[in-house]
């Protein structure tokens, strides 16, 4: 009955209506009962109609995202483009749940009549976490009028989306500690073309003449010019830690695991910095190991967080924690975000410490996270695991405090803002022998 | 949603299992009683019917129902006939509304609106073969003389629809 080649195929309205409505007849005149054709004339009907809707071209459909690129919590619309839809009265969509995928239809399932030029609706989708995500996978059923043949349902594959963390676009007051670079809005210890006032003095062969203070010249007789601070860039490295996830995550704008935290953290700080001028580095502690050079500007960013979306927790392969070389030159601010429960990392900050580089532990554990453990563990042991873990983890963020590197909970884009003061300022100190 | 269905699929079930029953029952005013067997067969497969729309339930039920009409009956033409007629259409529309999609599809308004008037029309039809069957009935010519006339005639009109169909010719474009 059906082309070979077509997807069109009667539906079992129609095999109901044809072989009911036929055989009530065909009894009805073999036993004399006229009742009968009564009876069945409405199912004859119906499927008369639907085999003279029989259709004649097949359709082609395609499905599209409007974008394949969203920060969590955005949204986009998956639309259906088709083609050759004459024959077509009803068109049902059904897009199979993701997690961290909100629809809308909240089901998936969408269906509805299709006018003579009216177009197929969209089914809007809002990613919920960060994350690789495939997205838009679809089953699509075209049906004809009186439902007599069905194109389908076609499984539809979907697409790949990058979803990045959210941004706050948050820029500090915060200095850097060490701004040892060229450009940047860091105001520096030393004297140079800035705008930021320092001091007047006397004037020395090489100064600007606009820098003269007139007033001040004429008082001691002697030329005297404005100087200002320098105003430099400073370098952060931020070392993610993924190591391991904890906690429940459920998207954007609900509960947070660890690894949610670390993430929009370090996303956050990224953004915070290069928006700042800048130049930042990424190194995560993951069997990825994804890796960002020092950059500045917002295709840095793109990358970072792109970076950053790939991110899948474990254990880093072919490398010691302890033994990574993090790239850090002086005067680097060091941010680590972990919530350190490994004693290789803490280790390899503490060294960091050691370098007299300026480092930051930010700590994204959520408070009252429960331990994640497989369903055959027996709670207790569970339990007691993970307590025994956080006795070892609160050694671990004394022996860093000892080392003199701040431990801060994240706490939002300003977390930095205090703890970077305090540091700039313990950096202003005089030191005995000190550099 | 209440178990991985909307309301207005929960209602379509509702019909389809009322339409079969319906169809059954028709007759009870004017004496055709089905035995209490008869009946739970019969609501046994309209409710797997209203949960497996896509599947044979509905036709064998269906049938069954038509079967116990063809041995109640004899050449009798009773207004139970029509109802019977009404409550197997509301059954087939609402079977064939539920199929457009999974349980989580919920209801186009304006798609079961269509079918309601489309169920309305093909009913239209028992009523034009019952009221033929009614005015004909003490005449020479026997009933079903008429009535087969009638099937010819429809059956004469959907093969001349797909014999005109171009089907085959636009597809192998």
């Amino acid at each position: 009955m059906s082309d070979p080649s077509s997807r069109w195929n009667p539906t079992a309205s129609l095999g109901r209506a044809l072989t009911v409505g036929g055989v009530a007849v065909a009894a009805a005149l073999a036993l004399g009962r006229p009742a009968l054709v009564v009876m069945a004339a409405p199912l004859l009907v119906a499927g008369a109609m639907g085999l003279l809707h029989r259709p004649t071209r097949e359709p082609r459909v395609f499905s599209m995202l409007a974008h394949y690129q969203l920060h969590e919590g955005q949204g986009t619309r998956s639309r259906l483009e088709a083609v050759d839809l004459d024959d077509v009265e009803h068109v049902t969509r059904a897009m199979s749940p993701q997690p961290y995928v909100a629809l809308h239809p909240t089901a998936g399932t969408l269906g509805h009549l299709l006018g003579p030029d009216s177009e197929v609706a969209p089914i809007e989708m809002s990613p919920r976490r960060w994350g690789l995500r495939i997205v838009g996978a679809q089953k699509v059923a075209l049906t004809t009028p009186w439902a007599g043949y069905r194109w389908g349902p076609v499984a539809l594959p979907g697409r790949e989306m990058s979803v990045l963390p959210t941004l706050s676009h948050f820029r500090s007051g915060g200095e850097a500690p060490q701004p040892i670079g060229l450009i940047g809005a860091h105001r520096s210890r030393r004297d140079g073309d800035g705008t930021e006032f320092s001091s007047i003095r006397r004037f020395h062969a090489g100064d600007r003449l606009r820098r003269i203070n007139w007033r001040v010249s004429l008082r001691q007789g002697i030329l005297h010019v404005e100087s200002t601070r320098a105003e430099e860039d400073s370098a952060v490295l931020l070392i993610v830690d993924a190591l391991a996830d904890y906690g429940r995550s459920e998207g954007v704008g609900r509960s947070e695991s660890s690894l949610d935290v670390t993430i929009r953290a370090a996303a956050a700080l990224a953004d915070q910095y290069l928006g700042g001028g800048d130049r930042v580095s990424l190194r995560v502690l993951s069997p990825g190991g994804e890796y960002a050079g020092y950059g500045t500007g917002t295709r840095h960013l793109r990358r970072i967080l792109t970076l950053l979306s790939r991110i899948r927790p474990g254990m880093p392969r072919d490398v010691e924690i302890d033994q990574i070389d993090f790239r850090a030159t002086a005067g680097t601010v060091v941010v680590v975000i972990s919530p350190m429960l490994s004693s290789a990392l803490a280790t390899a900050t503490v060294r960091l410490v050691r370098r007299g580089l300026p480092v930051i532990v930010v700590d994204p554990l959520p408070s009252g996270t429960t331990p994640t453990a497989y369903a055959d563990a027996d709670e207790e042991v569970a339990e007691l695991a993970w307590r025994m873990r956080l006795l070892d983890r609160n050694h671990l963020l004394a022996m860093l405090a000892a080392a003199g590197c701040p431990v801060v909970p994240w706490n939002g884009p300003r977390t930095l803002e205090e703890v970077l003061r305090r540091l700039a300022r313990r950096g202003q100190l005089p030191r005995v022998g000190g550099a | 949603m209440i178990r991985g269905a909307w309301p207005g699929v929960w209602v379509l079930r509702g019909l389809v299992i009322l339409g079969v029953v319906l169809a059954l029952l028709a007759g009870v005013p004017e004496g055709y009683r089905p035995s209490i067997f008869v009946v739970v067969v019969i609501v046994v497969g309209a409710v797997v019917a209203a949960f497996r729309p896509e599947y044979l339930g509905l036709s064998i039920t269906i049938g069954l129902v038509l079967a116990w009409w063809a041995f109640e009956l004899r050449a009798e033409m009773p207004v139970a006939a029509l109802v019977a007629a009404a409550g197997l259409t509301v059954a087939h529309a609402a079977a064939t509304l539920l199929s457009y999609g999974p349980p989580s599809l919920p209801v186009d308004p304006a798609l079961a609106l269509l079918w309601a008037m489309r169920a309305v029309m093909t009913w239209t039809a028992a009523l034009a073969v019952w009221a033929v069957a009614r005015a004909y009935s003490g005449h020479g010519s026997p009933t079903l003389f008429w009535l087969a006339g009638l099937a010819a005639a429809l059956v004469g009109a959907v093969v001349v629809g797909i014999v005109a169909s171009p089907r085959g010719e636009e597809l192998s474009r």
